[in-house]
C-alpha cells in the first residue's frame, strides 16, 4: 500500500508545485496587464491633443508634424493603434495622409524589420500592422508567411493584410491562390478579403472571371455581389454555359440580376437546368422581366421540387398581372400538393398586401385582383391552406 | 475494501491525468485563439453581404421579464442579414402578450412553413412589417427541442442559431461564429460560443456594460465551473474534434445537417448534447468530412440560478439528460466506426462524467470505512481526498490562466483573488452537491420522473441595478 501511496504523494506534490507555479504566474500575468492597460490610458490621455492636431489638419496641405517628443515602445504602439484606427475609417486623401504619417513616424519601417522576429507572434502582429498601414514593401514577406503557413484562422489575418496593402494586382491573385489551394471552398470568404484591396475593383474582377482556375473564377462571381460592373458582362454570358456546377449558378445569377433581354429558348433552357439554383434565379427573373410570354413555365414550375423554385415561381406569377395571377388562382384550384400549396401562400400574400394600399390605381389593381380571386374561390371566402399540405414535399434548400 | 481504495485513487488520478490532457491541449490552441480573437477583423465582415444569413431560434417558456430586452438584444447584433424567431412554448404567463404589446405584432394570415418536423400544433405567427426580421410562433407547450424543431421549420436561412431566453449575446457573437464557420463552410456542421454567468454585470439596453463576478455564491461557483469547462474542457475536445455538447445557451448550426438527422429529439432533456452526438453520429456513418468546433471569443452571458432549489433541480436535470444520452448511444461506445467519438470522447463520458460520482462516493466510503477499521490508516483516506481537491484545484487555476492568457474579461486583481478563493470553496460543499445531484438526477431517470422542476427568472433590470448599487 505504500508504494501506492508513494504514487499518490509524488502526484500530490506535482499538483502543489502546478498550483503554486500558476498562481504566481496568475499574479504577474495580471498585475502586467493592468499596468499595461493603465499606461495606455495614459499615454492616450497625454497624447490627446497631438491626436486632435492631426485630426483638425487632415485635409490641410501643410504637412503633419510628428508625435512630439521620444516616445517609449508602448507609447509608440497607442499612437500607431490610433492612426490605423483612423486609416480603417478614412478614405481618400485623409487615409492617404495618415498612411505618409505612420511612415514618416518610422512605423512601418519597424513593422517590417518585426516580420522577421523569431517570435511567431510578434511577426504576426507586425503583419496585422502592415496592412492596417497599407505597407506595399511588406507584401512580399507577407506572402511568404502565407505560403510557408498551415491554413487556419491566422492565414485569413495575412491574406486580409495582404490585400489591403496590394499595389499590384498579381500580388491580390498569388494571395488568393495560395489561399484556396488547400482545397477549402472559401469562395465568400476570400471575396470578402479581395474586397478590401484599394485597387481597382473592376479589374481584378476581370482577372478573376477569365482565370483558368474555377475557384478563383467563383471568387470573382461572388465578389460581383452588390458590385456594378458593366465590364464584365460579356465574361458573365460565356460563364453562364459554364460546366462547373457552382460556377453555373452564380453567373446565372449575376446576369439574371442585370435584367437582361432573354431569349425564349434561354428561358427553357434556364427553367429546365438540372440545378435548382439556376432554375429559381430564372424564375425569379422572369416576374422582373415582366415577360409574360412565360406564363406557362412558371405554372409548371410551381411543381417543382425544389421550394425556392416554386416560391419565386409563385412570386413572378403574381407579379405579372392579371394574367399571372388568374394563372396562379387556377394552379391553386386545379392543382394539388406542393402546387397548391405554393400557388395559395402567394395569393394570400396578395390579397392581404393590395389591400392595405391606398392609392387610386393600386385600388383599382387590388379590386381586379379581388374579381378573379372572387371568380375562383368565391366571394368573401377566405384564402385557407389546407391543414397538412405543407408536409409535402418541404425542403430546405435555402 | 482496502484493494477498493486504492483502484479508487488511481481512478482520481486516471480521470485528472485525462482531464490535464484536455486541458493541454486548450492550451495548445489558446495563442492561436487569442490571436485570431485580436486580430481578425469584424468591421469590414459584419457588414458584408458575403456573410451567410442566420435565422436565431429562442424558445420562451415563461420568460415575461426578461424577454423583452433579449429580443431587443438579439435585434441589434452587428451581423448582416439575420431574422429573429422567438418560439412561444405554450408559456402560462404573458410571454406572448407583452411580446405582441411592446413590437406591435399581429398574426399572420398565411404564414409559410417549409419544414417538416413533427412538432406540438402551431398556434399562430406573430409578425410586424414595421419589425421585419422578428418573428414569434406560439405553439402548444412540447419542451425546448419541440420549440427549436418549430423555429426550424418556420426558419429562412441556412444557418440556424439556438439561444436560451435567459441569455444575452455579445454584439461581435455572431459574427465571429460566423467567420469560423466561413474558414470551412463545407466541414463545418456546429460552433459552439463560450457561455458565461452575467450575475453581477451590469446590464443597459440588452447589453453587458460592466463585467463583474457574481456577489451571490452559487452563481459564483457557476462562473468558476462555466470557466472550467468551456476554456478547460471544450477547447481541448474541439481540438480533437471531439465535443460532445454544444451549449443550447449559444450555438450555430448547419440547417440541411440537423435536418437530415431528424431535428432535436423532444420529450427528454439534454438535447443540446443529443443533437451533436446525433451530428457526429450522421457525418461519421456516411463518411462525411465534419467538424464540431468552439469559438470561445463568441461570448453569451446568461443568468445562472442563485437558489439552492433552482440549481439542484438544473443539475439533477442534466444528469438524467446526459445519462439519457449515454444510453440512447450506448452503440458508439468503443466502436472504432465513430473514430474519437467512440473511441475517446464516448467512453470518456461515459466513464469519467456519467459514472464518476458512483466511483468517488464508493472509493471515498471504502476508505472511510478502511480508516473505521483501522485507525492508524488515516492518512490514506487524507491522501484520497487532498488528490480530489489538488488536482480539481490545478484545474481551476489552468482555466483562469487560459482567461487570463486570451479574454480577461475581469480585470480586477481583486476578482483573480476572489476566483482563486471560490475554487477552492468548490470542493467544501458544491462539489459534493453536484455529486449528489447527478445521482439524484440519475434516480429520477430511472423511475421515469421527467419533470421540468423550478425555474424562475430575475428581470435583468433588476439584476443590473442590483450590480450598479454594489
Amino acid at each position: 500500500m505504500f508504494s501506492h501511496l508513494f504514487v499518490a504523494y509524488v502526484f500530490i506534490y506535482v499538483c502543489l508545485g502546478l498550483i503554486g507555479l500558476g498562481i504566481m504566474l496568475l499574479v504577474q500575468m495580471k498585475i502586467s496587464h493592468n499596468r499595461e492597460q493603465q499606461r495606455r490610458e495614459f499615454y492616450e490621455q497625454k497624447h490627446h491633443d497631438y491626436f486632435v492636431y492631426v485630426q483638425a489638419h487632415l485635409g490641410d496641405d501643410a504637412e503633419l508634424k510628428l508625435p512630439p517628443g521620444k516616445l517609449k515602445p508602448l507609447e509608440r504602439g497607442v499612437i500607431q493603434d490610433k492612426f490605423i484606427e483612423w486609416i480603417e475609417q478614412f478614405k481618400g486623401d485623409y487615409r492617404t495622409r495618415l498612411i505618409r504619417l505612420c511612415r514618416e513616424a518610422g512605423f512601418v519601417e519597424a513593422d517590417l524589420k518585426a516580420l522577421g522576429s523569431f517570435r511567431h507572434g510578434r511577426r504576426l502582429a507586425a503583419a496585422y500592422r502592415l496592412g492596417g498601414m497599407r505597407a506595399e514593401e511588406a507584401v512580399p514577406e507577407l506572402l511568404k508567411m502565407l505560403q510557408k503557413g498551415k491554413y487556419n484562422s491566422i492565414s485569413i489575418i495575412i491574406a486580409r493584410s495582404i490585400a489591403k496593402s496590394a499595389k499590384r494586382p498579381e500580388d491580390l491573385l498569388d494571395m488568393l491562390r495560395c489561399l484556396l489551394s488547400h482545397g477549402k471552398p472559401i469562395h465568400h470568404l476570400a471575396a470578402d478579403i479581395m474586397l478590401e484591396t484599394g485597387l481597382d475593383a473592376s479589374s481584378i474582377l476581370l482577372k478573376l472571371l477569365d482565370d483558368s482556375d474555377p475557384a478563383l473564377v467563383k471568387v470573382g462571381l461572388v465578389a460581383m455581389w452588390g458590385q456594378a460592373v458593366p465590364e464584365v458582362m460579356p465574361v458573365l454570358g460565356r460563364l453562364v454555359g459554364a460546366k462547373e456546377k457552382d460556377v453555373r449558378a452564380e453567373a446565372v445569377k449575376l446576369y439574371l440580376s442585370s435584367n437582361p433581354a432573354l431569349k425564349d429558348e434561354t428561358i427553357v433552357q434556364l427553367m429546365t437546368d438540372r440545378d435548382w439554383e439556376v432554375r429559381a434565379e430564372a424564375a425569379k427573373a422572369l416576374g422582373q422581366l415582366h415577360a409574360a410570354g412565360s406564363i406557362p413555365l412558371l405554372v409548371k414550375a410551381l411543381q417543382d421540387a425544389s421550394w425556392k423554385v416554386r416560391h419565386n415561381s409563385a412570386e413572378s406569377l403574381a407579379a405579372l398581372g392579371e394574367a399571372g395571377f388568374e394563372a396562379l388562382c387556377q394552379a391553386a384550384v386545379t392543382g394539388a400538393g406542393i402546387q397548391r400549396e405554393a400557388a395559395l401562400h402567394r395569393i394570400g400574400l396578395v390579397m392581404e398586401a393590395e389591400q392595405k394600399h391606398g392609392a387610386i390605381e393600386q385600388m383599382v389593381a387590388y379590386n381586379k385582383k379581388r374579381l378573379i380571386h372572387d371568380r375562383y374561390f368565391g366571394v368573401k371566402q377566405p384564402v385557407k391552406r389546407m391543414t397538412g399540405v405543407a408536409a409535402v414535399g418541404g425542403d430546405y434548400t435555402a | 475494501m482496502l484493494v477498493y481504495g486504492t483502484v479508487a485513487i488511481y481512478y482520481v488520478m486516471f480521470v485528472n491525468i485525462l482531464y490535464f490532457t484536455i486541458m493541454g491541449l486548450s492550451f495548445r490552441s489558446i495563442g492561436t485563439i487569442s490571436k485570431r480573437a485580436k486580430y481578425s477583423s469584424y468591421q469590414t465582415l459584419s457588414g458584408s453581404e458575403l456573410v451567410p444569413s442566420v435565422s436565431l431560434l429562442v424558445p420562451a417558456y415563461n420568460e415575461e421579464l426578461t424577454i423583452i430586452e433579449n429580443v431587443y438584444c438579439l435585434m441589434t447584433l452587428n451581423y448582416p442579414t439575420y431574422e429573429v424567431i422567438v418560439i412561444n412554448d405554450g408559456s402560462s404567463d404573458d410571454t406572448l402578450p407583452v411580446l405582441i404589446k411592446e413590437f406591435k405584432l399581429e398574426k399572420m394570415h398565411n404564414p409559410e412553413i417549409r419544414g417538416t418536423i413533427e412538432t406540438q400544433n402551431v398556434r399562430g405567427i406573430y409578425h410586424n412589417p414595421d419589425y421585419p426580421h422578428l418573428f414569434i410562433i406560439d405553439k402548444e407547450n412540447g419542451g425546448k427541442a419541440d420549440s427549436l424543431n418549430a423555429g426550424i421549420n418556420f426558419s429562412h436561412y441556412p444557418l440556424i442559431s439556438s439561444i436560451d431566453a435567459d441569455s444575452l449575446l455579445e454584439k461581435d457573437a455572431l459574427i465571429r461564429m460566423a467567420r469560423m464557420y466561413m474558414e470551412n463552410p463545407e466541414e463545418t456542421v456546429a460552433v459552439g460560443g463560450d457561455v458565461r454567468i452575467a450575475n453581477g454585470c451590469l446590464i443597459e439596453n440588452g447589453a453587458v456594460k460592466r463585467v463583474s463576478l457574481p456577489r451571490k455564491i452559487w452563481p459564483m461557483f457557476q462562473s468558476i465551473e462555466y470557466l472550467k469547462a468551456f476554456l478547460g474542457g471544450r477547447i481541448g475536445w474541439s481540438r480533437m474534434n471531439g465535443l460532445i455538447i454544444v451549449s443550447g445557451a449559444f450555438g450555430l448550426f448547419r440547417k440541411d445537417y440537423v435536418i437530415a438527422v431528424g431535428g432535436y429529439r423532444g420529450g427528454y432533456p439534454g438535447e443540446d448534447m443529443n443533437i451533436i452526438i446525433k451530428l457526429h453520429r450522421y457525418m461519421l456513418s456516411h463518411k462525411i468530412p465534419y467538424k464540431v468546433a468552439f469559438c470561445p471569443e463568441a461570448v453569451c452571458w446568461t443568468q445562472a440560478p442563485d437558489t439552492y432549489k433552482i440549481i439542484s433541480n438544473q443539475r439533477m436535470r442534466w444528469g438524467r439528460g446526459n445519462l439519457k444520452n449515454m444510453i440512447e448511444n450506448r452503440g458508439m461506445f468503443l466502436n472504432p466506426k465513430y473514430k474519437v467519438m467512440g473511441l475517446i470522447t464516448m467512453p470518456y463520458n461515459v466513464l469519467f462524467e456519467t459514472l464518476n460520482p458512483y466511483f468517488r462516493i464508493t472509493g471515498l466510503l471504502a476508505l472511510v470505512g478502511y480508516t473505521l477499521l483501522d485507525m492508524t490508516h488515516w492518512r490514506i483516506l487524507l491522501t484520497f481526498m487532498l488528490l480530489n481537491f489538488l488536482s480539481g484545484y490545478l484545474l481551476s487555476v489552468g482555466a483562469i490562466i487560459l482567461e487570463e492568457i486570451a479574454f480577461r474579461r475581469y480585470k480586477k486583481l481583486s476578482d483573480l483573488w476572489k476566483m482563486l478563493l471560490f475554487s477552492a470553496l468548490k470542493f467544501v460543499g458544491y462539489h459534493q452537491l453536484g455529486v449528489l445531484w447527478r445521482v439524484q438526477g440519475h434516480i429520477q431517470y430511472l423511475r421515469k420522473n421527467n419533470s421540468w422542476g423550478t425555474m424562475t427568472r430575475q428581470s435583468w433590470k433588476e439584476e443590473s441595478e442590483t450590480a450598479s448599487t454594489a
